[in-house]
């Protein structure tokens, strides 16, 4: 009887634990019907994410969705903001599941991962020519991988480089002729820890970084049809030499080598650093550092061998697994029009990718008294012509910017040398691409 | 007294259902995808052992399992070890005890990102630690503490303990509060001294507690990741990468999901080995 009871009681247990483990299941079916006539007149709402918007820009955010819902009633923008960090595993999580977002705020680099796996709308079908025609060709061509588009460019920047005037001044350099080159950058390097002790340049070198070095040098990274390396030139040679050298020399922080931008931003704020690539940070050293923030004077990037500039570029894109791609893309295009832009833009500095937009003079004309933020948005948009996107979309990226990060690493703490490094780097890379 | 027999069943059936979705589920829907080629988005592809074969030939996952052993060897002693000693002096009745307590245990309250940025700075070329070892007359020139493949996974190590030590001395300090004061007085008036006590009565009693926080404290160590990510990235050169670090950056900055899972299942198998060994070993005496 007590065998019987016990008996039951655990067959309640399996019972209980299939059902459960059953609803947290994924969903099998999907429905294949799922792409709502968004011209009927039935109400929908598109969940819309963000990447650390809040509350910084939640007035201007809500502003836009208030304005896109009135336009067209029959769509409710539901908007979640998420931690910057967050969001790539939280939008994988959400495909993973099939409760993807309608509109998302995505960076290039994981959206073309996305991308490959077919995950996300193609915008070259989705989005009317007259319409692509309003974005910055760089800026709508830094998304394609595949003959896919897979986003709409949301906003840009170029790169910027800060100087500290009083750095530069102790050290007896002229701040109107900052560096504008890798040799300069290194020769104002030796002069300022000479006479200051303290550091002129601060590269930041994780990642994804160091290919963009490569390329500035004049390296090309692939073949053209993608299917080798081809940085082990002269040019690739130099870089991998340039930076061993600065480090074993003490020329740039230690740091340069395991840290991020967090690192850089924080030594520049503390006036331990004459001069980094940061334009986009100079609100935070407005309000953390106003001193130093009153001693900064933007100049042009700092560029190599090819004079190319770095252009970076913040996306929308539309996940497949929307109900309703078209209001989602409709929605998207909204976002991204160039009143919208224009209105952002003025808010923070970045650059609009709309055409329409970058003509305003507030990207043209430095205002009277301009501070060091007009002078990083004129010298950003000035450069937009010469910047690029140096680094494409590629598959397997992490596994290709990681080696290159590796053999970068291995040359500069003296495990290799710089040829030795190329070439393990040159190696592993044949491998990746051949996959 | 049919009722009698079902009640305590279903006091169990909420816990089981819960441990069976959150933790039975998941695991052995990790053990299936270790045996997938999985992306996350796709279907996954079955794919038999290839896995584990381009694991055990994968030279980054053998070094993130040395780096995770380094840690378990010398985080482990440390827990384990340190906090009975800050238990038995926070266990002494003085006035404003309680803020010690509180002190050491606010390490363990803090969030680790935190902690990370703060030791960050402490760590820094030109940091509290440099310059405090500087002004000792110990070092002539700044250690590269985070940036050094030498010793950046030893500078994590110490967050890590630092961390940890107030949460396993509450443990600790229950179990002194359970033994029995006679215990002590017995042995004053036998003429046991404060060495004697503490080695003779206080560290025997403890034992229970220190078969606990061992077993704690090596699953601790062996799935370390917050300090690593917010301090090293793993790096340089992934010197101070475990093997979490490790199943985090195939799972998910490049998708390989399956191969993630079949890193997590050998991760789960040492712990598991570990725990038994703990089990065995230290708490032989304990199960009498």
């Amino acid at each position: 009887m007590m065998r019987k009871k016990a008996k039951l009681i655990s067959l309640l247990f399996i019972i209980a634990f299939v059902l459960i483990v059953s609803a947290c299941g994924k969903e099998e079916t999907k429905e294949d019907g799922n792409k709502q006539n968004d011209d009927s007149k039935e109400e929908i709402t598109l969940e819309f994410w963000t990447m650390q918007l809040k509350p910084t820009f939640t007035d201007y955010i809500e502003g836009v969705i208030a304005d896109f819902e009135k336009e067209n009633p029959n769509i409710k923008i539901d908007w979640l903001d998420v931690p910057a960090a967050d969001l790539d595993k939280k939008i994988l999580s959400a495909v993973s599941t099939d409760s993807a977002p309608d509109v998302v705020n995505l960076n290039p680099t994981f959206a073309s991962q996305l991308a490959q796996l077919d995950a996300l709308v193609n915008m070259e079908e989705a989005v009317a020519d007259e319409d692509k025609d309003k974005y910055v060709k760089g800026a709508w061509e830094a998304n394609r991988i595949k003959d896919i588009t897979f986003a709409i460019p949301w906003y840009l920047s170029t790169e910027v480089t800060l100087n500290n005037k009083q750095i530069f001044e102790e050290a007896g350099l002229d701040i109107k002729n900052p560096p504008s080159t890798f040799e300069e950058a290194r020769e104002a390097s030796e002069i300022i820890k000479e006479k200051t002790g303290k550091y002129g340049y601060f590269p930041s070198l994780d990642l994804s970084l160091v290919l963009q070095h490569m390329v500035v040098n004049g390296a090309e990274l692939t073949n053209e049809d993608g299917t080798k390396a081809a940085f082990n030139s002269k040019e690739g040679l130099e870089m991998f030499e340039y930076f061993t050298e600065l480090y074993k020399e003490e020329l740039i922080p230690k740091e340069a080598l395991t840290g991020d931008q967090r690192e850089t931003i924080d030594m520049y704020q503390a006036g331990q650093v004459a001069f980094f690539a940061g334009s986009q940070f100079i609100s935070q050293i407005k309000e953390n550092a106003p001193d130093i923030y009153k001693n900064t004077v933007p100049s042009e990037a700092i560029t190599g061998n090819s004079g190319k500039k770095t252009m970076s570029v913040q996306n929308v894109v539309v996940p497949k697994q929307t109900k309703h791609e078209k209001a989602a893309v409709q929605f998207a295009l909204f976002l991204t029009n160039a009143e919208n832009q224009l209105e952002f833009s003025k808010l923070t500095p970045i650059l609009p990718s709309s055409l329409e937009a970058l003509e305003d003079p507030y990207f043209t004309e430095a205002p009277e008294g301009a501070e060091a933020s007009d002078l990083v948005r004129i010298t950003s948009a000035a450069q937009l012509e010469d910047a690029e996107l140096l680094v494409p979309p590629m598959e397997n990226y992490d596994e290709l910017r990681q080696s290159m990060y590796d053999a970068i690493s291995e040359s500069m703490l003296g495990k290799l040398s710089p040829q030795e490094a190329l070439d393990k780097a040159e190696q592993e890379w044949n491998e990746i691409l051949s996959k | 007294m049919r009722t009698n027999k079902i009640t305590p069943y279903l006091f169990l059936l909420p816990g089981c259902i819960i441990l069976g979705a959150f933790i039975f589920y998941p695991m052995l829907q990790a053990i299936w995808m270790s045996f997938t080629d999985y992306n996350m988005i796709t279907e996954p592809e079955f794919v038999k052992l290839d896995n584990y074969k381009n694991l055990f030939n994968d030279e980054l996952f053998w070094k993130t399992l040395m780096n995770t052993f380094l840690y378990l060897i010398c985080v482990v002693p440390a827990l384990v070890i340190i906090p009975i000693f800050l238990a038995v002096l926070v266990n002494q009745k003085l006035r404003g005890i309680a803020f010690f307590r509180s002190a050491y245990y606010i390490p363990v309250v803090t969030s680790l990102v935190v902690a990370g940025i703060a030791w960050d700075w402490v760590y820094k070329e030109n940091g509290l630690l440099n310059y405090m070892l500087d002004i000792l007359g110990i070092i002539s020139e700044p250690i590269p503490w985070l940036t050094s493949t030498d010793t950046a996974l030893f500078a994590v190590m110490v967050v890590t303990v630092w961390k940890g030590l107030g949460y396993y001395m509450i443990i600790y300090l229950a179990g002194l509060q359970s033994i029995p004061s006679n215990l002590y007085e017995a042995a004053q008036i036998d003429g046991a001294n404060w060495w004697q006590q503490v080695t003779r009565i206080t560290i025997p009693m403890l034992m229970p507690f220190v078969l606990i926080v061992s077993i704690m404290s090596s699953i601790a160590a062996m799935k370390v990741f917050e300090e690593i990510y917010v301090m090293t990235g793993g790096g340089p050169l992934h010197s101070s990468e475990t093997l979490v670090f490790y199943i985090y950056t195939e799972a998910f900055d490049r998708l390989n999901m399956g191969y993630a899972s079949a890193a997590g299942v050998i991760l789960f198998l040492l712990t598991l080995v570990f725990s038994i060994i703990n089990l065995k070993f230290m708490g032989k005496d304990n199960t009498k």
